[in-house]
């Protein structure tokens, strides 16, 4: 029986590999957030939220580049959310198995893994250059390009998980394809929708490389989206690079308040999907 | 090379006989022939569906007989790649023309599905919907419509406490009375059944059994069925499928007693099927 004892073994090795590794990815993640809320707590005083941005030493804090984020990832939302929704509509109630509908599929997954990077420089071609100058507006359209295809993405599978005879059914009693579509597809699957954009915005959120030759960054106080505008990734990329103690402290600061943004989205999205089911 | 049966007269006889004095026919097919992209699955079928009487067809699962029934109500033009040459006359209109519009066809023409598909809405809005799709009504006038079909359906007194909360929370056979009221509550001339109760337990089976009885008053009532009990209980004429071809129509009792055809005999008598 030596077949049996070294099966065991190859077993037992195996599966201690894979628990060893798992372990590590968690130890790495615990070591993260520790770090961040070692670091970023102490630094989160409520300056933070009422100081914008001023010298070292001056008591500076974050608040042009929350409300930076806040107006840039909304404006993103109001451009991104729409067309997302439709095209992922589109995809699951007219596409499905049609040539055109697995082009815009492939296209929009090879968008969802391009790098942000790209999408930055993108935009900047294309509205930076142009236009003379970087701004609000141009930060809010690359978010916008990362936002789309998440919620694409998302809205196609979600409206699949609605069962084929639900529609039939409205159909049934006569209504035409739109009304199906708002009131009985939309209606059956807005949980996952809502999941999706959450989802997007929290990806949204984290983005520094889209936004650096966009919307660049401001240390001033600025509320136009046709000046360059402050945000929190940005801010983060700033302060953390500069030899100053209280800068560092403030990059800390800002990193700690994205991370927990996103992990309430995260946890959000995932209570209204639970709730769905 | 088509081997269907040459059916109509007999298809006619058998209505005149099971349907007298008279009943005129609500839906009249001729030379059906339908395709799933290359699978012939109707094959010259001619048949009559009388006014206010109630229809069962029955056969082996592929026969063809929901295929018909879907047919009826437009479903097939949903999916492209199915396609139906031939005439189905309804009140003189050719059902399969596009001169007329689809919305309207399945208004007058209303479907029950095998499964309950309650819309995840309120029981009242369930009702609401189909109905706002083509009459505007004043709310008062929403309310008497939603009872008067709750009622027709058998469902009103489980339904009448909990109209504004989810119709999710229905039973399978409260559900699927739902949806009946759902259809007659848009008023058509005809209600097509899909296998209204298979997915039910049997005393579900027998309110919907019941129901089907009351609603030949108003409606034309056509069911497919896999319960020969059922067809031989609910149904005036029965109609048998094999294969995408129209075996036999014949009253009810007459098929189920004394068949025709040796087919209709070995598929009612379980010999295949």
């Amino acid at each position: 029986m030596a077949s049996l004892a070294r099966r065991r073994a190859t077993d037992y090795t195996v599966k201690a590999i894979s628990v060893g590794f798992a372990a590590l990815s968690l130890v790495l993640l615990a070591w993260i957030l520790w770090t961040l809320v070692a670091r970023g707590l102490p630094a989160l005083g409520p300056h933070v939220f009422t100081h914008i941005t001023a010298p070292p030493g001056a008591g500076g804090g974050l608040l042009n580049a929350i409300v930076g984020s806040l107006i840039q990832i909304g404006v993103a939302l109001i451009i991104g959310t729409p067309i997302g929704l439709m095209c992922g509509t589109f995809l699951a109630e007219n596409g499905r198995g049609t040539q055109v509908g697995n082009a815009v599929r492939f296209v929009n997954d090879v968008l969802l893994s391009a790098p942000s990077i790209l999408i930055g420089l993108f935009v900047y071609q294309l509205l930076v250059v142009p236009f003379g100058g970087f701004s609000g507006w141009a930060g809010s359209i690359a978010l916008a390009i990362i936002i789309i295809p998440v919620v694409v993405r998302t809205t196609e599978d979600m409206l699949n998980l609605v069962p084929i005879g639900l529609r039939e059914a409205a159909f049934a009693l006569g209504a035409p394809q739109w009304k199906v579509v708002t009131f009985i597809t939309w209606r059956a699957g807005r949980a996952g929708i809502v999941t999706g954009i959450l989802l997007a915005i929290a990806r949204a959120a984290g983005e520094t490389a889209p936004l650096l030759f966009t919307s660049l960054g401001n240390n001033g106080w600025s509320l136009s989206l046709d000046a360059p505008m402050a945000s929190l990734p940005i801010a983060i990329y700033q302060y953390a690079a500069s030899p100053f103690e209280d800068w560092v402290a403030l990059a800390w600061a800002g990193a700690l308040i994205i991370t927990v943004g996103v992990l309430t989205l995260n946890i959000l999205s995932r209570l209204v999907l639970a709730k769905m089911k | 090379m088509n081997f269907a049966p040459e059916t109509s007269i007999d298809i006619a006889s058998a209505v005149n006989r099971a349907t007298a004095p008279s009943a005129e026919s609500k839906l009249k097919v001729e030379k059906l022939n339908f395709f799933y992209g290359d699978n012939h699955a109707l094959k010259n079928i001619n048949f009559e569906i009388p006014e206010k009487r109630v229809t069962a067809m029955i056969g082996p699962s592929g026969c063809g007989k929901s295929t018909l029934l879907r047919i009826f109500n437009r479903m097939y033009q949903l999916y492209p790649g199915q396609r139906a040459e031939g005439k189905i006359l309804f009140d003189g209109a050719d059902l399969l023309s596009k001169d007329l519009d689809s919305t309207v066809v399945r208004s007058r023409i209303g479907m029950v599905f095998q499964k309950p598909t309650p819309f995840p809405m309120s029981i009242y809005d369930n009702i609401a919907f189909g109905v706002r799709l083509h009459e505007r009504l004043s709310k008062a006038q929403m309310d008497e419509r939603v009872e008067w079909c709750l009622r027709k359906a058998a469902i009103w007194e489980e339904a009448k406490d909990r109209l504004h909360t989810s119709a999710l929370g229905l039973s399978g056979g409260q559900q699927q009375r739902l949806c009946i009221a759902r259809t007659i509550a848009v008023r058509p001339e005809v209600i097509l059944l899909d296998e209204p109760t298979s997915a039910l337990d049997p005393i579900s089976t027998s309110k919907i059994e019941d129901l089907i009885d009351e609603l030949k008053q108003e409606f034309t009532i056509v069911i497919v069925t896999h319960n020969m009990q059922q067809a031989a209980r609910c149904a005036d004429i029965t109609s048998f499928f094999y294969l995408g071809e129209l075996i036999e129509v014949a009253a009810s009792n007459e098929i189920f007693t004394n068949p025709r055809e040796a087919r209709t005999r070995d598929y009612i008598t379980g010999r295949f099927g």
